[in-house]
């Protein structure tokens, strides 16, 4: 995902002014990916806005205690929480269609051992079909899928929590205000 | 993961391009200094804490692009991502087959082959990431990226 350009920065003008506006469009970035991204089939929209709760949190570290009011910092946890729960989901959609494939050459490498062992005969014994090579896999891939998809439930579900905590304290508000206060020296 | 550096003196007021110049020379030698045993296998966190430094050296990159000549941001820019794609090769299987090993240790006897087969996968990946990663680093130091950093950031004070 490409990140917004950010406009009307200015090298003659000081830190904060310039981290605030762009600060600001990273928010923004990240904001709009709700509702669609609550949804739970959202792959693309869940991994992209863990991309923008990225940038947002790197450019919060690198200005939040120097720049902006207080809560630039808490902010700046929230965002790493955020990416941190989407990218434990974006773990999970990218292993399952692996062990899915895994999953899948095996059959064909079993089918493949029952052909040999048909050899040129006009049917398929059912003892052809005994200690085939995959066979002790299907236990653990199948344990392993199961596991995947319950625990990308989970975690889809608590950032759900997540997000709705963050609304409830008025995260977007809040760090908006921020942005615009200045530490007192 | 290792707390990133402070950058002396910054400050609300600080000029722009001073906080760029200053901010870009931390965060560069901050993201050398990871770069000794990073292909060690065993040892994973290296790995992820240069990682980490490429985003934070990425992240005061596109923060103070506006300082910055666009003609020697842009390569400079485009190599610190091709080493954070490398270091990406080695830790996606690093962080997958610890979490396989997480589940090697609670698992029955019965899922533990398929399981194994699995993580076999993972461990060819993270052979490749490395190659790729060592490949990555000799390139870089080839190019003289550390150099080239450190003197964009000096060049904004000009």
């Amino acid at each position: 995902m490409k990140a917004r350009k950010v406009k009307h920065l200015d090298p003659s003008g000081t830190l904060a002014d310039n981290a605030a506006r762009l600060a600001a469009v990273r928010l923004d970035e990240l904001c709009d990916f709700v509702p669609r991204a609550l949804d739970a089939p959202a792959v693309d929209d869940l991994h992209a806005m863990r991309i923008a709760a990225k940038r947002l949190r790197y450019v919060l570290e690198a200005t939040a205690e120097p720049c902006f009011g207080a809560y630039a910092r808490h902010a700046s946890r929230h965002a790493k929480a955020l990416q941190d729960v989407l990218g434990d989901i974006h773990d999970c959609d990218v292993q399952r269609p692996r062990v899915a494939r895994l999953m899948a050459e095996q059959r064909e490498y079993d089918a493949a051992e029952l052909r040999r062992r048909a050899g040129s005969g006009d049917d398929l014994a059912p003892d052809a079909a005994a200690a085939l090579p995959g066979a002790d896999a299907w236990a653990g891939l199948e344990a392993l899928d199961a596991h995947l998809r319950v625990r990308r439930e989970l975690l889809h579900q608590h950032f759900l929590e997540l997000w709705t905590g963050l609304e409830r304290e008025g995260f977007r508000a809040r760090l908006e205000f921020a942005l615009k206060e200045r530490p007192t020296a | 993961m290792a707390k990133a550096k402070e950058i002396p003196g910054l400050s609300a007021g600080l000029a722009f391009s001073e906080a760029a110049a200053r901010s870009v020379a931390v965060r560069t030698d901050e993201l050398f200094g990871h770069a000794t045993d990073v292909l060690d296998m065993d040892e994973i966190e290296g790995v992820h804490a240069m990682r980490v430094a490429t985003r934070r050296l990425r992240a005061v990159l596109e923060l103070y692009a506006p300082c910055f000549d666009r003609d020697e941001l842009r390569p400079v820019l485009r190599e610190v991502k091709a080493l954070a794609a490398a270091l990406g090769a080695r830790r996606d299987p690093d962080v997958e087959l610890a979490a396989l090993d997480a589940f090697l240790d609670v698992t029955g006897e019965a899922e533990r082959p398929g399981i194994e087969r699995f993580k076999a996968r993972a461990q060819a990946q993270q052979l490749q990431g490395n190659a790729v990663l060592a490949a990555e680093l000799q390139r870089i130091e080839d190019i003289g990226l550390h150099v080239r950093l450190l003197a964009l950031a000096e060049h904004v004070r000009r």
